[in-house]
């Protein structure tokens, strides 16, 4: 990998990062929607302080599993077939790509999580609990998250069956992040370790990342 | 050729002296018997809230009035007080957590108003992301006009749901959100001072950013009027087999 | 946090939102003043 590519690399990141600025998708819809799904639950199923804080971090990993999905995927990050064959004729390698889009998504999804997040930890009343591994459970998960999106959508691309088939397909592979961070949190709640359940999740991240990077080139040229 | 949009400056000089004056009351009022100087943070709550309230009713009027009139000087209307809403809305949620937290320890309580206006925040952010995706003005008018009488309409339905299932799962505890009963005059007077100080920000932030939407659409007429063909315009997918 | 701690923090956060909400206002039709100049 040349320096070229990592060129290439910021500069589709920088492309995606642009739209998002200019559509304001994941600001303006998949954040507010996140958010509104988390005032929902406790309407439905009752306020009571303990319970929300019992289920509160478990309430919110979901939330980001299922609408987080959603900012990879976005509009924002589709491209249309003159363009792609405009990327192409112009020598851009699919592998840059792919992980120039991630790269973007990763960002984004940093930020929903951020948001998102402070409005659970509102509404649930949620303690902040180690926050050194907090932090590192959300990069790895929006890592996660990004590196299957991005893959899955480029899969999806060209069937007409559209953005709604991405999430169904992301949901079951994204388990064990789901459950390596929810782990990991109620690790730090009682006292267990939780380094087994991130090396699970950073697994998660190395594979898919390197099959999204190895059929990067074989996916376009189908 | 200047700029044929008026630039006023005196709601910049409302909006400071009422911050003033609103700030200097709120720290000069006597603590509370009950909350001590937490009483405070509803100097701001309070004339935050009835600001969200008073916003949305204006976004609502206006949406009727377009509707009924296709004037688009309704829909700047509508428009800008459902912004100027939206942040005040957020920040009644946020100061209201900060206030539960401070003083009950929970920053939500759940309660009928609290729940009730998150909600009407969500509606009528999705009211300024629906503003987001159309550009054509007369369109994007229309479509949020419904929208916005949409979402009134339904908030009674909503308060109504809210507070029906609110007395139906009472907490047992003494929590209430709805704070103190205020006694003392001169808090009264700081809270009513808040509330005028703010309708007075309201209405000079809504001279600006309506200021802001003429902007806007003068630049897009200059822009309609100087058109020219995008670049990228010229990346088409070759059509092969065919004659040129 | 002491109460004045919680006063002071509630005041902070809604006078600096409110601040950066109104500056945008401003800022945004600055730069479109400077756009439309610019056009014209």
């Amino acid at each position: 990998m040349t320096s070229g590519f990592w060129h290439q690399v910021r500069a589709v990141a920088h492309r995606d990062l642009l739209r998002e600025r200019r559509r304001g998708d994941v600001l303006w819809v998949t954040i507010p929607f996140g958010a509104l799904a988390l005032l929902l639950v406790p309407l439905a199923i009752g306020t009571d302080a303990k319970l929300l804080r019992e289920i509160g971090a478990g309430m919110y990993w979901v939330i980001v599993m299922l609408f987080g999905v959603l900012v990879a995927v976005g509009k924002a990050s589709r491209e249309t077939q003159p363009q792609q064959d405009a990327s192409s004729l112009l020598g851009l390698d699919p592998a840059a790509g792919y992980v120039g889009r991630t790269a973007s998504s990763l960002i984004l999804l940093l930020a929903f999580e951020l948001a998102v997040g402070a409005v659970a930890v509102g509404l649930y009343d949620i303690d902040l609990l180690g926050v050194g591994w907090l932090v590192l459970t959300l990069v790895v998960v929006a890592l996660g998250l990004a590196l299957l999106g991005t893959l899955t959508a480029s899969i999806v691309n060209s069937t007409s069956a559209g953005t709604a088939l991405v999430p169904l397909l992301v949901a079951p592979l994204s388990v064990p992040l789901l459950l390596g961070a929810t782990q990991a949190y109620d690790g730090l709640r009682y006292g267990h370790t939780i380094v087994s359940w991130v090396l699970l999740m950073a697994a998660v991240v190395l594979v898919v990342a390197m099959i999204g990077v190895l059929t990067a080139r074989p996916l376009q040229e189908s | 050729m200047k700029v044929q949009t008026r630039v006023r400056t005196w709601p910049w000089v409302a909006i400071a002296f009422s911050l003033v004056v609103a700030l200097a009351l709120s720290l000069v009022s006597p603590r509370d018997d009950v909350q001590g100087e937490l009483v405070r943070i509803m100097y701001l709550h309070v004339p935050a809230a009835w600001l969200a309230y008073v916003a949305f009713f204006i976004t609502f009027l206006g949406s009727v009035a377009y509707l009924l009139t296709k004037h688009l000087r309704w829909d700047r209307l509508a428009a800008a007080s459902a912004e100027i809403g939206v942040f005040f809305t957020g920040l009644t949620l946020v100061l209201g957590m900060i206030w539960g937290k401070s003083t009950w320890g929970i920053p939500w309580t759940w309660d009928a108003r609290l729940t009730l206006t998150a909600i009407m925040f969500f509606v009528y952010l999705g009211y300024l992301a629906l503003r987001r995706t159309t550009d054509d003005q007369v369109l994007r008018a229309s479509r949020a006009a419904v929208l916005g009488v949409l979402g009134a309409v339904q908030i009674p339905l909503v308060h109504f749901s809210v507070v029906w299932w609110r007395t139906l799962h009472q907490p047992p505890s003494i929590l209430r959100p709805d704070g103190p009963a205020i006694q003392d005059p001169l808090m009264m007077v700081t809270l009513v001072t808040g509330v005028v100080a703010f309708t007075v920000i309201y209405a000079s932030l809504m001279v600006k950013r309506i200021e802001l939407l003429h902007l806007e659409e003068q630049l897009a007429e200059i822009e309609r009027s100087t058109e020219r063909p995008v670049a990228g315009e010229a990346v088409v997918v070759p059509e092969l087999g065919r004659n040129p | 946090m002491t109460e004045w701690g919680w006063v002071a923090f509630a005041y902070v956060v809604g006078y600096v939102s409110f601040l950066l909400y109104a500056g945008s206002i401003a800022w945004r039709s600055h730069k479109l003043r400077r756009a439309i100049e610019r056009a014209e």
